[in-house]
């Protein structure tokens, strides 16, 4: 019998060889593709489940924080926004089922503790049982982002305010938006209703809209179309511009106007001021689609925007064999008419870019990132993105903006508090073809104090409602930049 | 038999002795350890843990020690840190649980000291051969009775009789090997000789095949009746192996194979559950709402366990059903990672060996066929459960012996290992290696006997 005894123990030997070697296939082989499982929600489930650290903002308000559940319920923590909406394009949302948005994706690992970095620091907690949870600081001023939503009120649109020598986000706000504690909710269901109900939404409040969507962005981009000309040296501050009501592009019999159809002209402080079209547009095909083009890029526009919240998009000019073809687009263009579509973050930092001597800083919202005992994992340290410009460009472009304050499409409203002098441009973007009923968003750009610029700001109404559509940037977006530029620079 | 072989005893108990205490102190760690990744606070009662541990262990080592002085020395220590390991798992899921595991294995140690105790001439138990066929059948039959049988989990293998709820299939895997033993030890050298002409085949007599048919038969009323696929396979491997190696005729294993195949095509077509088993184990992914969440969440646990695991009260267990039970493999994996799941194979590969080790060095065809029988059980009821999980084999519902949460298992099995320590310690006396002494059974016989003759000197002068 010992014979067959000693091939049973050889059969179990080889049936214990097969388990160890589909262990292996399991726990090493297919790891990854188990981890990434849809129905695998044990990662979620322990991110979920898990303590988290605060976001705040750079003045101590917090605007995301974890706090323990009755015991009892299915989670231990709860994720809420003391603050409401007010962050929500920033903070995004933490959910079990429909995952995480903005600051609570992006510094996940940082929030729940899990960076190696914070996983070697907390190595002690293992013991006393301390959360190794870290937190984020961001850029943002509670008081200037609260001026922004309540400047803003319920018209459909966006304001961003921004450092111009660092890029760091001030206030972003957008509206329609949406309150995350109505997302991060225990109940699964309940969470996906509301999520498909605010995506069902006109408005896209899930969006932030600020820096996630693009907008034709009318006369405040004939900063951009000046700053390349003046560095080109097309033209200068003594060029001066024919007086006329519209202008006659090659390649087209439809001339182009002025808004109103105004007759305008005059040097360079004057058409600015006055916010002229047809010298821009004459600007603009003079430049020709080959510079034309490369000026936008040298804004970056065609460019994902470099931004440290996800799913930034870019602004659109268009492309020189295109404009070769359509040169009275070019020409349009060269005002922020027809294809052009600026991102409103994009246009705070092109009017950041003329504050800051020419040079377009990387836009960012996390100022630093810190460990559960408070001492720094990260700081963001300011980088350039692009040079558009020269800095005696910048100083003449700051000269004009100041000229379109004291005496131009923004002296209704843009005269600041305490006597601060302003820089600003409007835009007010014609979308509705002629025949149609009127529809047009309005925009404002502008930086203060002009000589020491602190803040940049963007202002952008769209075209949603006959009030918006009947006005133009100075008149609607001008006040609403003076609110917020009023109470940032109150101290 | 002489002076100088004593100390092979001593040193195999003072072997085992050091392993027990390792296997106390690793169940401890981990236990902190888990308590540490759950609660991020050290046991309170650790302290007293480890000493109601410890207590344990160390009588069931005494009673070695005192019962089977010269048995192997590393199947009682794997045992006890299986159902240590197993436990420290069933604690960290369910604390109400770990309470009545450790009740169990209060009994289960009570039972192994009381085994050694009473069955001290493991050759005495072929003589009830026939007892134990028809305890083991009216066990296996018992969950079928109406009133008392019940089902729980789609098998019908439950039984409960006034406060007490108990799974007699564990017990009659026993019986079963003990019947087995005790019938092929006899009749081993009839079945094989096949005096029986069918045509070209030399088959045994119809009426030595008899008992053995019955008993597979069982094995198919288990499956048919009772929906218990994984006891149903153990029983038939357990008949198989034993008949194979008692008759030493590969034709056994051929005919069984056959058998097996015959039935379980039988088993696929006829019944529902085996078939939707079936298509589960090809692929749990596209039938996860049928069931296949079982596995695929098995799967997860695995696979977020990785190499090292997740840590001891770190993973997410409680997510895989049936995690204390049929699943505990999978929340080992994940929390110990490959190495604890291997370090649990390794374990389970230890015990066969030394269960085999102790079949081969008896000399009685009894004994080496209970040894065979016995660690054919734990050895294939491992394999059956860990293979269902990790989906090597369908999954079959069944314990991890020494792992799983349950009294009936935790028992039966400790049974079991008394049993097999038994058969070694009388190898090991046959062997020579220990003096093979009176037992106390025999001891107590022989002082009665001679009381009784000094009570009545008189008739020991009349017989003289």
């Amino acid at each position: 019998m010992n014979s067959r005894i000693r091939h049973l123990a050889l059969a179990m030997i080889i049936l214990y060889v097969i388990l160890f070697v589909q262990l292996n296939v399991i726990q090493v082989g297919r790891k990854n593709t188990l981890d990434s499982d849809a129905r695998n929600t044990r990662q979620t489930v322990r991110d979920y489940n898990d303590p988290r650290g605060d976001i705040r903002t750079k003045d101590g308000v917090v605007i995301a924080t974890s706090i323990r559940n009755e015991s009892g319920s299915e989670f231990e923590w709860q994720r809420t926004y003391p603050k409401g909406d007010l962050y929500s394009a920033i903070t995004g949302y933490f959910t079990f089922a429909y995952g995480a948005t903005q600051l609570e994706k992006t510094q996940n690992d940082i929030l729940a503790g899990r960076t190696v970095e914070q996983q070697i620091k907390g190595i002690g907690s293992l013991f006393n049982g301390q959360n190794t949870t870290g937190s984020v600081q961001t850029t943002l001023d509670s008081r200037i982002q609260q001026a922004a939503k309540d400047a803003l009120g319920n018209r459909e649109g966006s304001v961003v305010v921004i450092e111009p020598s660092t890029g760091a986000i001030k206030a972003m706000w957008s509206y329609p938006t949406y309150d995350p504690n109505l997302v991060a909710v225990q109940d699964d269901e309940l969470a996906g209703d509301v999520l498909r109900y605010l995506d069902s939404m006109p408005g896209k409040p899930l969006l932030a809209n600020a820096y996630q969507e693009r907008y034709m962005p009318g006369s405040t981009f004939k900063v951009i179309t000046a700053a390349g000309a003046l560095d080109a040296g097309l033209i200068n501050s003594e060029s001066s511009w024919p007086d006329e009501s519209e202008f006659l592009p090659p390649q087209t019999n439809d001339p182009i106007q002025n808004y109103a159809n105004k007759v305008c002209g005059g040097d360079l402080a004057e058409v600015f001021r006055r916010s002229c079209n047809t010298p821009f547009a004459r600007t603009a095909i003079a430049l020709g689609p080959q510079k034309m083009v490369a000026i936008a890029q040298s804004f970056g526009i065609g460019e994902v925007i470099p931004f440290d919240l996800p799913r930034a998009v870019s602004s659109q000019f268009g492309d020189v064999d295109y404009f070769k073809e359509n040169l009275p687009l070019l020409g349009i263009g060269g005002f922020g008419q027809g294809n052009t579509q600026m991102v409103p973050l994009h246009m705070a930092m092109v009017a950041a870019s003329i504050a800051n001597n020419g040079m377009m800083m990387k836009p960012y919202v996390v100022a630093a990132t810190y460990d559960h005992n408070g001492s720094v994992l990260r700081r963001t340290s300011p980088t350039v993105w692009k040079t558009p410009m020269s800095s005696s460009t910048s100083a003449l472009l700051t000269e004009l903006m100041i000229g379109v304050v004291n005496e131009g499409t923004a002296k209704c409203c843009m005269a600041l508090a305490n006597g601060i002098q302003a820089a600003a441009k409007t835009g007010t973007a014609q979308l509705n073809a002629a025949g149609e009923p009127q529809s047009s968003h309005a925009w404002m750009i502008a930086f203060a104090p002009a000589q020491a610029p602190r803040y940049a700001i963007v202002v952008m109404l769209k075209g949603t409602t006959p009030e918006i559509s009947a006005g133009t940037g100075g008149t609607l977006a001008g006040p609403i930049a003076k609110k917020v530029l009023d109470i940032a620079l109150a101290r | 038999m002489n002076g100088t072989s004593q100390p092979i005893g001593a040193a195999r108990r003072s072997t085992e002795f050091q392993l027990v205490f390792m296997a106390a102190m690793i169940t401890a760690t981990a236990y902190t350890l888990a308590s540490l990744g759950k609660n991020s606070v050290i046991p309170p009662r650790i302290l007293p843990f480890l000493a109601v541990l410890l207590l344990v262990l160390m009588s069931a080592h005494i009673g070695v020690r005192w019962l089977a002085h010269g048995a192997d020395s590393t199947l009682l220590p794997v045992a006890v840190l299986l159902n240590g390991l197993g436990y420290v798992m069933i604690a960290r899921l369910s604390e109400r649980l770990a309470g009545l595991q450790t009740t169990w294995t209060f009994i289960g140690v009570a039972c192994f000291i009381a085994v050694l105790f009473l069955v001290q001439r493991v050759n005495d138990l072929a003589r009830y051969k026939w007892t134990f066929f028809f305890f083991g059948a009216s066990l296996l039959l018992l969950p079928m009775v109406p009133g008392i049988g019940f089902s729980s989990g789609g098998a019908r293998i439950w039984v409960s009789v006034g406060p007490i709820n108990f799974q007699p299939g564990e017990f009659a895997k026993l019986a079963l090997a003990l019947f087995f033993a005790g019938y092929l030890s006899e009749n081993r050298e009839l079945i094989s000789a096949g005096t029986w002409k069918v045509g070209r085949l030399n088959l045994p007599e119809p009426r030595h095949l008899l008992p053995l048919l019955t008993a597979w038969g069982f094995s198919v009323v288990v499956m048919v009746g009772q929906k218990d696929l994984g006891s149903s396979l153990l029983f038939f491997t357990l008949f198989i192996v034993m008949v194979w190696v008692a008759t030493e005729k590969t034709s056994f294993l051929v005919i069984g194979l056959g058998l097996f195949v015959a039935g379980a095509t039988a088993a696929y077509f006829m019944f529902d559950h085996v078939q939707t088993r079936f298509a589960i184990w090809l692929d749990p992914w596209s039938r996860y709402e049928a069931k296949g969440f079982q596995i695929a969440q098995a799967m997860y646990a695995l696979g977020s366990g990785g190499v090292s695991g997740t840590g001891l009260g770190l993973g997410d267990p409680t997510r895989i059903p049936e995690a204390k039970n049929d699943f505990i493999f999978a929340a080992i994996g994940e929390e110990m990672g490959l190495f604890g799941a291997t370090a649990i194979l390794i374990a389970f590969l230890l015990l066969i060996g030394a269960g085999l080790r102790t079949a081969m060095r008896t000399h009685r065809p009894f004994e080496k066929l209970l040894a065979v029988g016995l660690t054919t059980i734990l050895g294939t009821q491992a394999f059956i459960i860990i293979g269902g999980v990790i989906r090597v084999v369908p999954l079959t519902g069944i314990t991890l012996p020494f792992v799983s949460y349950g009294g009936s298992s935790l028992v039966a099995n400790y049974i079991l290992l008394a049993l097999l320590i038994r058969v070694s310690d009388s190898s090991a006396r046959g062997l020579g290696e220990v003096p093979n002494t009176a037992t106390s059974g025999e001891r107590f016989a022989v002082r009665r006997a001679i009381r009784k003759s000094k009570q009545h000197p008189d008739d020991q002068d009349d017989q003289s």
